[in-house]
């Protein structure tokens, strides 16, 4: 087995990030100010969180794990998908940023009934947009081309 | 507390609060009974809908989902033998095998009857327990608050699921990300790293929603099979006869009063008790030989105890703001969005706010037995959609809350960058509640400890010499962390004696 499991790398990822944090703590202007500092809780937590690391990652290179190897491939595409159809959302709107997202993750979850995937893909953003826009007036964000999706 | 009930009414019965009541039972009912969604998600998901409504109607819509979710999962896990909720999932045991040989619909009716009792119970619980520990929390100041709180975090002890570590991690990283944004004290930026949005620190809701909701359709899409649920016929629920009910009474009460017991202990949960009860029914039951053949005797034991669970898991939640599991810390999430800081002061300064969420909580129990009729039968073809088609929605409706808490573009980026980084710690064993606990508890635990020690110049050992109820529950705090570290113990010692053996 390689010691560089999931496990271990994110438990050491984790460790080297407080370890970086609470770095940030020191030699700042109103260090020494006790409580009123506002680095002293911040600076209790991440050596709360500095040491409990520590301890799972020697938990970590103890213990023997077989973790099940994840579709790999359709995770980070459903990742991608949703970071894009989230960043696209407030510039060109939700409909339009929804519909593609919808029929693309349904694809990549396996679906392939053509109907249902249109039906689904365009029939619950446009369900949504109607409802919150036209019957709820709490406006999604809508297109810059038509004020109506 | 009765005195307001004519106030609280006022509130509840209007045309906005009638109509939330009966929309959040039947949603609630609807998203519970939809495995993989949960109470968690069910309620994170319904939460940002809520913020344009006025406080009452908001918090009862979400404690109607609450409630009804945790019915809910009791008809996929019957229907398909899938909890919908991870509380239901001791009534798979018997509940399925009930289906199976062709009584569905009585199944239904013994656990729509069951969780209503538990349900009704647990909101008399919440009504006379809830204000005498508020009442006693009114004496405290920021070292009794500071030691409460602490008190409070040790519920991630208990929610850490296998872990205590991971649990500790999560609720250490949790802590930290209640700690970016501006210092309570001083006004001084912390953490922000030149990015200005982040100078009134994350959004709650955006991480609470990544972390559970975004993060769990990633874990649905990694996982290998993709879900098969086997049918079974129904055609509508079966109320059982009274009859039926002879020489099942005392179980019910038993699984009742363990249901609100756990309930009231932070940290617990609903599935805790439900397998608890379920394994004191086992043992208790003249049927007990039938118990996973189909047996009522443990639908009735697991339903009415996970039921029971929720109004007890407000007591604390509502008048010390302690969260007694994930919902409740979610719950806690919705009140202080909503304006409501629970806690010590919470019954002092909104009685007839509580008592109309008491009053409101009794009422969606007593709903829950004509709606849970009404929408067992209709819910059930939904039960066959595909997962696919579920997580597509999921993604979109939380994309909607998110977006209309504050309509900012960078709480979207905070949930997409929360539910990737939630999946990558849920996969390695890591529990989101405490991260959420933290989050939650991280900055009234900061005021209070230095609020507390600028009183003693200080000195931290003062906060105990002279404030016997923070002694108190510091030790209670210690007490907590140390149980579970004494049972792992205990049991490594057990095994290596029967190794030795």
């Amino acid at each position: 087995m390689s010691v560089l499991t999931e496990r271990r790398i994110t438990s050491l990822a984790l460790l080297l990030i407080a370890a970086a944090l609470l770095s940030q703590t020191f030699g700042q202007s109103y260090s020494g100010l006790g409580a009123f500092s506002p680095m002293f809780f911040p600076q209790i937590v991440l050596g709360f969180w500095l040491f409990v690391a520590t301890l799972d990652l020697g938990a970590e290179l103890r213990q023997r794990h077989s973790m099940t190897r994840p579709r790999i491939v359709r995770v980070i595409l459903i990742a991608l998908a949703c970071v894009t159809f989230l960043l696209l959302m407030t510039r060109i709107g939700f409909f339009l940023a929804a519909v593609p997202f919808s029929v693309f993750a349904l694809l990549v979850l396996g679906l392939r009934t053509p109907v249902p995937i249109v039906l689904v893909g365009v029939g619950v953003p446009a369900a949504l947009v109607a409802l919150f826009n036209h019957l709820l007036k709490l406006p999604l964000p809508s297109s810059p081309w038509a004020w109506w999706f | 507390m009765i005195e307001l009930l004519p106030q609280a009414a006022a509130l509840i019965f209007t045309f906005e609060g009638i109509g939330v009541l009966l929309f959040g039972t039947i949603l609630g009912i609807i998203l519970g009974a939809l495995p993989g969604i949960g109470s968690t998600v069910a309620v994170a998901m319904v939460l940002p809908f809520t913020l344009t409504m006025s406080q009452a109607p908001a918090i009862l819509l979400l404690l109607a989902i609450y409630a009804g979710s945790v019915y809910g999962g009791s008809v996929s896990a019957i229907l398909i033998n899938t909890p919908g909720t991870p509380q239901s999932a001791a009534t798979c045991l018997d509940g399925y095998p009930m289906a199976k040989r062709g009584e569905a619909g009585l199944a239904l009716g013994w656990s729509t009857v069951a969780s209503t009792i538990g349900g009704l119970t647990s909101a008399v619980v919440l009504l006379l327990a809830a204000p005498q520990l508020a009442a006693l929390a009114l004496n405290f100041g920021p070292i009794e608050t500071f030691a409460l709180i602490l008190l409070g975090l040790t519920c991630i002890v208990s929610v850490s699921e296998g872990s205590l570590l991971k649990g500790l991690v999560a609720g250490s990283i949790g802590l930290f990300l209640g700690c970016v944004g501006c210092d309570p004290i001083t006004g001084e930026a912390r953490f922000t790293f030149g990015q200005f949005q982040l100078i009134s620190g994350f959004n709650l809701l955006a991480v609470v929603i990544g972390v559970f909701a975004l993060s769990e359709v990633l874990l649905r899409a990694a996982a290998k099979d993709d879900a098969d649920h086997g049918l079974v016929s129904f055609s509508g629920i079966v109320l059982p006869p009274l009859s039926a009910w002879r020489g099942r009474v005392k179980g019910l009460v038993k699984s009742v009063a363990i249901g609100n017991g756990i309930g009231i202990l932070p940290g617990t949960g609903a599935a805790t008790a439900a397998f608890i009860a379920y394994a004191e029914a086992q043992r208790s039951s003249p049927n007990r030989k039938n118990f996973g053949k189909g047996e009522p005797d443990g639908l009735i034991a697991s339903e009415s105890a996970n039921n029971a669970v929720t109004g007890g898991a407000l007591v604390p939640t509502l008048a010390l703001g302690i969260p007694g599991d994930a919902i409740t810390a979610v719950m806690l999430a919705t009140l202080t969005l909503h304006g409501v800081t629970p806690g010590i002061r919470l019954m002092a300064d909104n009685p007839v706010l509580i008592a109309a969420i008491f009053s409101g909580f009794f009422v969606i129990n007593l709903l829950l037995l004509p709606m849970g009729m009404l929408v067992a039968k209709g819910a059930a073809p939904l039960l066959r959609l595909r997962e696919g088609y579920m997580l597509v929605l999921i993604v979109l409706l939380c994309a909607v809350g998110v977006y209309f808490v504050r309509g900012n573009p960078f709480d979207l980026m905070v949930m997409g960058v929360a539910g990737v980084l939630g999946f990558i710690l849920r996969r390695q064993g890591m529990p989101m509640p405490p991260l959420v606990i933290g989050m939650v508890l991280g900055p009234t635990l900061e005021i209070s400890l230095r609020q507390g020690l600028i009183i003693t110049d200080g000195s931290f050992m003062a906060f105990f010499t002279g404030h016997p109820i923070a002694l108190v529950l510091v030790i209670c705090a210690g007490v907590m962390v140390c149980l579970p570290l004494i049972r792992a113990v205990r049991a490594r010692l057990g095994l290596v004696h029967l190794h030795k053996g």
